[in-house]
């Protein structure tokens, strides 16, 4: 009896060993993995399984060409979008190449899917807090006259009218200002040079924004989401083929003053942050529309973001709200795992 | 002497040593708190650094807003100080999974804790 219980101990720990052996992690060696500075943030560029020459040479591409982007469309640098707001202001009709012209239409899509909750004609108001600076907005707070007079006159995408190139406004009040989307365009052109260039499997993160493309090896890409508060990883979800993932947050940019706090994303409706809401993460096809909608449903607050997300024909989101709760679509806690303890009860809502 | 299942008191060491040692393993390389092994730190200033934790220290990290201070102690890292409003990193408190991450948006920088391989590949925020 003994000599049986002895051997089949010993098989049992030879197993284990060797299961524990044989099943090592993946390895990282044909990852390749690049930062660089565009865009006002940190760009990752990850690529799986390619030559090192070839992800260096692919990543310069990409670098330039978020590097064009961001000068084409800073609301205040020199270049073209600061031309195009020069002569809206003065009333004036202006030429816009085909990039600018096809960023202002799609822009005009996603402000009528949202009904005008996203709008990026409201440069004049972001400007106004302050959060069009490349310094951090300081405060005070603008006076209420002062966000009076620029909402009374309603800017918005849909009083820009764009015929055989050329742009003419309705209203002297529209300054465009694509902050709320431009990341996501970028890192949608980042992934079409992969594509380009041949590659298949990768990440881009622009400062939190990101799109994956393929797998990492033999396995989905996992991506961590940040809680809120700075404290860790909230959530993680695998994702895999061609998925983006972008979360807007009243973390990113603010300033406190008088005791409150003032956050950079401005509800068109008055002229002031929404409220309601920490951080909106929405999961789409592609980053601007991703980008576009978290922005939207973080202006919708907890009442009425459902309906703007069917409208935007987006059903993978994750709400916070102020006071912590999480709310989920049916879709989304498909997918989502909680990685804090205890583990938050959300809210189920399909949209 | 024989007990149960006839072991000696030298065959239940023996048992007791291997489970041991399996348990060891199976935490070391598949609970999901592996302890760090690294940290990076990410600044729209000074990029991207990796760097071990090695020696206990005080490091200075430049972003848009002036310094942030790191501390490094026992193979754990934090945030120590900083120019930003709320602090959040702060009250971060001490990092040292692999995993484990910080950040102080509003300076751009972040602190992720590596292990044995990236327990994730990118981080959403």
């Amino acid at each position: 009896m003994s000599q049986l219980i002895y051997r089949a101990f010993w098989s049992c720990t030879l197993i284990g060993v060797l299961l524990l052996s044989a099943c090592s992690r993946p390895e990282e060696s044909r990852l390749h993995a690049a930062q660089l500075l565009a865009m006002g943030t940190l760009v990752e560029v990850s690529i799986w399984g390619t030559s090192d020459e070839h992800a260096a040479a692919v990543t310069a591409q990409i670098e330039q060409r978020l590097r064009r982007v961001e000068d084409d469309f800073h609301p205040t640098r020199p270049g073209g979008l600061k031309t195009v707001n020069v002569a809206l202001a003065a009333g004036r009709a202006v030429a816009v190449n085909d990039e600018m012209a096809d960023l202002i239409l799609r822009a005009q899509h996603f402000e009528e899917a949202s009904q005008g909750l996203f709008n990026p004609a409201i440069g004049k108001l972001i400007a106004l807090w302050g959060f069009q600076d490349e310094e951090p907005a300081k405060g005070p707070p603008p006076s209420a006259n002062e966000i009076q007079s620029i909402s009374d006159q309603h800017p918005a995408m849909s009083r820009l009218q764009l015929k055989n190139g050329l742009l003419t406004s309705h209203s002297r009040a529209v300054q465009l200002d694509f902050g709320a989307f431009a990341k996501g365009y970028a890192i949608d052109q980042a992934v079409a040079i992969l594509r380009r260039q041949g590659i298949h499997d990768a990440i881009v993160n622009a400062g939190g924004d990101l799109r994956v493309i393929g797998r990492h090896g033999d396995r989905s890409w996992r991506v961590g989401i940040r809680q809120p508060d700075g404290h860790g990883i909230i959530a993680s979800l695998a994702l895999g083929g061609d998925e983006s993932i972008v979360t807007s947050g009243s973390y990113e940019r603010y300033f406190d003053y008088q005791g409150r706090r003032y956050h950079h994303i401005i509800d068109p409706r008055t002229g002031y942050p929404a409220q309601g809401l920490v951080s909106v993460t929405v999961l789409a096809a592609d980053a601007q529309t991703a980008d576009a909608a978290a922005t939207a449903l973080f202006v919708a607050g907890k009442d009425d973001w459902p309906l703007i997300a069917r409208r935007m024909a987006v059903d993978q989101v994750m709400l916070i709200d102020e006071q912590g709760k999480v709310y989920l679509t049916r879709e989304m806690a498909r997918r989502i795992r909680f990685e804090i303890k205890p583990e938050p009860v959300p809210v189920i809502i399909k949209p | 002497m024989k007990a149960a299942f006839g072991l000696t008191i030298a065959d239940k060491l023996l048992v007791g040593l291997v489970i041991f040692l399996l348990l060891s393993l199976y935490g070391r390389y598949w609970s999901s708190a592996t302890p760090g092994e690294r940290f990076r730190v990410s600044s729209i200033v000074n990029g991207i650094q990796t760097m071990d934790f090695g020696a206990d220290r005080i490091i200075a990290i430049e972003g848009p807003l002036g310094t942030t201070r790191l501390q490094i102690a026992g193979n754990r890292v934090r945030f120590i100080s900083s120019p930003c409003h709320g602090k959040q990193c702060i009250h971060a408190g001490w990092l040292a999974d692999a995993g484990d991450f910080a950040a102080c948006l509003p300076n751009r920088i972040s602190l992720t804790v590596l292990g044995l391989t990236k327990e994730y590949d990118s981080i959403n925020f």
